[in-house]
C-alpha cells in the first residue's frame, strides 16, 4: 500500500522536493549572509554606547527578503493542501480506480489509513524544514525587529507552519472524499483553509492566555516605527521594545488618561511638523497608549498550543474521512 | 456447505429509490452464476452489495459465510471488477502487475504473467494508452491473479467487439477452472449468458425473477403451440408467462410447470432454450400485475 501511494504521488513528490531543495539552497547562503552581517554589525559597535541604530541598519537591509519569505511560508500549507491533499481522493474517484483498490486484500481503513500518513506526513516534513531553516537564516533579524509575535511572522516560523500543513493536507483529503471530484475539492479546500487561517489569529490566538493590559509611552524611536498616525490620534502598526504581541490599542492619551486627537497641540504637531520632526513633537507631550497584548516570553507557549490547536482540528478532520468511508463508500 | 453467496430480505435504497429489495439468493459453490435483466435492474448495485463496496439498506448479504469486504482475508478471496474496468491510468501494465502483487497475499505472478501474454499485452505501456478491451483484460488479470474463490465480473465482455468478446470468454472460462472459482457475471447479452452459464439469476425491477441451475430451470419450462382455446385446458399449476398469437389463428406460450405436461393435450411442446426462458420471465415482471413491483414501497414498510 506504501508502494502505491508513493507511486501515485512521486510526480507531485519530486516537483515538490526539487521546489524544497532550491529554497533550502537560498535559504542557507541567506543565512549564512545574515549571520555575518550580524556578527559585524555587533563588532562594529561593540565600543559604542548605543548600537540600536546600526542595528536597525542591519534589519533594514534584510527586511524585505525576510518579509517575503515570511510570505512564502504562510501559502505553504495553502499549497501544498490544494495540491497535494484534494487530489489525493478525489482523483480515485473520478477515475473510478477506488473500485478497483478497495478490491485488494487491503481493507479500506487502511488504504485511507497509509494515505493520510505517506501525504500528510510529507507535506509536514518539508514544511518543517523549511520553517527551521527560515527560522535561522532570518532569526538575527526578526530578534532586532521584535516583531517574531505578530501573526504573519508567527505563522511562518516554528512548528506552527508544519502543523497546518499537516491539517491543509488532511483537509484538502477529506473535501476530496466528500466531494468525489478534484478541482471542487481544491476550491473548497483553498476556501475552508483561508478562513480558519484568518480566523484563528483575529478570534482565537488572542486568547490562548489572558491578554495583559498596559500602557506604552511613545518615546521618539516609537513614534518614528508607527505604520500609521491618523488625524485623529489613532495609531497603527505599534511595535514594543521586547517584542510582545501588540493586540489591540487605544488612541494617544496624555498623562492624566484623556485623548489628545482633538487637541490644539496635537493638530499643530499634526500640520506643521516634516514627517522627520513629528516624533520629537510628539513624544514631547509625554503621550502614552493603553494596549492589550501577550508578553513576548509567552511566544513558545503560545507556538505550543497553535500547533496542538491544529493538530487537533487535523485529528477531528481525519476522523471525519474514516467515518465518510464507514458510512458511505461508494 | 455454506453457499458461497447468500442474501436474506437484502435491500438497497439510493435516496428515495429503491435499487433492489427483498431479494433472496443463495449461489453454491462452483457455479458461473448469469446475472441478467434489464438497465437499471439492480445487478451492478447487487455486484456492488456482494464485494462490500455498498452497504445493504436492509436484510444482509453474506459472502463465504460473512460480511462482505469488512477484513482483509474476505477482501482476498472476492475478485471484482467493476463495470468501467477502472485501471490507473499513470501506471504501466507491468506496475498494474506489481500492484497485485503488493496488495494480496495470495497472489499468482504466474498466472498473471500469463494471461498478459496471452492478451498480447506489453507490460511497458501505461494502463491510460491502452483500448478498452485490453483495458477490461488487465483489469480481469489483476483480478484473477489474486486468487479469489470468487470472481465478480460486472458486464466484463461489454467494451469488447463480437470476434473479441467471444474469445474473451474463453479466456474467462479457462481461468474460472483453473482457479476453481465461483464466478458471477452480469451482462445484456444473453447468448454470451448462455454459453457459458450454469447458474442463472434474473432480476428486474429490483427484484429476483428466477434463479436456480440452468438445466433445472429449462425442465420446468416448456413451448407450448396450439388454438388459443385450447390453452384453457392447461392444468391449474402451470403459469402462462408469455404467449404469442400467430398469424395463422395459433398461439405459443411459455409455460412453466412443476410437473411434465399431459403428454395427449391437443397442443405440442418443445424444450424452450435459455434466451426464450429469460426474455419471457422478464415480459412477466414488466406486465401490471406482474411480479415486478413498483420500486416505491409504501412508508409502512420501512
Amino acid at each position: 500500500m506504501i508502494w502505491l501511494t508513493w507511486r501515485q504521488f512521486r510526480t507531485q513528490a519530486l516537483i515538490g522536493l526539487a521546489a524544497l531543495l532550491v529554497l533550502a539552497g537560498y535559504l542557507l547562503l541567506l543565512g549564512l549572509d545574515v549571520h555575518q552581517a550580524h556578527r559585524d554589525t555587533l563588532a562594529h559597535c561593540a565600543a559604542r554606547p548605543d548600537c540600536s541604530g546600526a542595528l536597525a541598519a542591519f534589519a533594514d537591509r534584510y527586511r524585505l527578503r525576510a518579509d517575503l519569505l515570511g510570505y512564502l511560508l504562510l501559502v505553504l500549507p495553502a499549497v501544498l493542501g490544494v495540491f497535494c491533499g484534494a487530489p489525493l481522493l478525489a482523483r480515485e474517484f473520478e477515475a473510478g480506480t477506488h473500485r478497483l483498490v478497495w478490491n485488494q486484500s487491503v481493507t479500506r481503513r487502511r488504504w485511507l489509513a497509509v494515505k493520510l500518513a505517506v501525504v500528510g506526513g510529507s507535506c509536514t516534513l518539508a514544511t518543517l524544514l523549511a520553517a527551521l531553516l527560515l527560522g535561522w537564516a532570518t532569526g538575527p533579524v526578526a530578534a532586532v525587529q521584535g516583531a517574531r509575535f505578530e501573526p504573519v511572522a508567527f505563522a511562518s516560523h516554528g512548528p506552527a507552519p508544519a502543523v497546518y500543513a499537516a491539517f491543509a493536507a488532511v483537509l484538502g483529503a477529506t473535501l476530496g472524499l466528500h466531494l468525489r471530484r478534484a478541482v471542487p475539492a481544491m476550491a473548497a479546500t483553498l476556501a475552508v483553509f483561508t478562513v480558519v487561517q484568518l480566523a484563528v489569529p483575529a478570534l482565537v490566538r488572542p486568547h490562548y492566555r489572558a491578554p495583559e493590559r498596559t500602557s506604552v509611552q511613545l518615546t521618539e524611536p516609537i513614534v518614528a516605527n508607527l505604520t500609521k498616525i491618523g488625524t485623529y490620534g489613532d495609531i497603527g502598526g505599534l511595535r514594543v521594545p521586547g517584542g510582545p504581541w501588540v493586540i489591540d490599542t487605544s488612541p494617544i492619551l496624555d498623562r492624566g488618561g484623556a485623548p489628545v486627537g482633538r487637541t490644539d497641540w496635537f493638530q499643530d504637531c499634526m500640520d506643521h511638523s516634516s514627517p522627520a520632526d513629528l516624533p520629537r513633537c510628539l513624544a514631547g507631550h509625554g503621550v502614552h497608549v493603553d494596549v492589550t497584548q501577550q508578553p513576548a516570553d509567552r511566544y513558545w507557549t503560545f507556538q505550543a498550543v497553535e500547533s496542538a490547536l491544529f493538530a487537533l482540528l487535523t485529528a477531528v478532520t481525519a476522523a471525519l474521512a474514516f467515518r465518510r468511508l464507514r458510512t458511505r463508500a461508494d | 456447505m455454506t453457499p458461497v453467496l447468500e442474501a436474506v430480505g437484502l435491500g438497497k435504497r439510493f435516496g428515495r429509490r429503491w435499487a433492489l429489495s427483498g431479494v433472496e439468493l443463495s449461489v453454491p459453490a462452483g457455479r458461473v452464476v448469469g446475472l441478467v435483466g434489464p438497465n437499471g435492474a439492480g445487478k451492478s448495485t447487487l455486484m456492488q452489495l456482494a464485494c462490500g463496496l455498498v452497504a445493504p439498506t436492509e436484510g444482509r448479504i453474506r459472502v463465504h459465510g460473512s460480511e462482505p469486504g469488512t477484513r482483509p482475508e474476505q477482501l482476498a478471496r472476492v475478485g471484482y471488477v467493476a463495470q468501467d474496468t477502472p485501471v490507473y491510468p499513470d501506471l504501466t501494465v507491468a506496475e498494474h502487475l506489481r500492484l497485485g502483487a503488493r496488495l494480496n497475499p495470495r497472489w499468482d505472478a504466474a498466472l498473471a504473467d500469463r494471461r498478459l501474454e496471452r492478451a498480447e499485452l506489453d507490460p511497458r505501456q501505461k494502463a491510460g494508452r491502452l483500448s478498452g478491451g485490453q483495458r477490461a483484460q488487465l483489469a480481469l488479470t489483476v483480478a484473477a491473479a489474486k486468487r479469489p474463490d470468487l470472481l465478480i465480473l460486472d458486464e466484463p465482455a461489454a467494451a469488447l467487439d463480437p470476434l473479441a468478446r467471444h474469445a474473451f470468454l474463453d479466456h474467462l472460462m479457462e481461468s474460472v477452472t483453473e482457479l476453481g472459482a465461483t464466478a458471477v457475471l452480469s451482462s445484456h447479452a444473453l447468448p454470451d449468458v448462455a454459453r457459458v452459464c450454469d447458474h442463472l439469476v434474473v432480476l428486474a425491477r429490483g427484484r429476483v425473477q428466477l434463479c436456480g441451475d440452468v438445466e433445472p430451470l429449462i425442465a420446468q419450462h416448456v413451448r407450448v403451440t396450439g388454438r388459443p382455446a385450447d390453452f384453457d385446458a392447461l392444468p391449474s399449476e402451470a403459469v402462462v408467462l408469455a404467449r404469442t398469437e400467430q398469424g395463422d389463428g395459433r398461439a405459443t406460450a411459455l409455460v412453466r410447470t412443476v410437473r411434465p405436461l399431459p403428454a395427449d393435450g391437443p397442443w405440442s411442446v418443445a424444450a424452450p432454450d435459455l434466451e426464450e426462458l429469460v426474455l419471457a420471465h422478464l415480459a412477466c415482471a414488466e406486465r401490471p400485475g406482474g411480479k415486478g413491483r413498483s420500486s416505491a414501497r409504501p412508508e409502512a414498510r420501512r
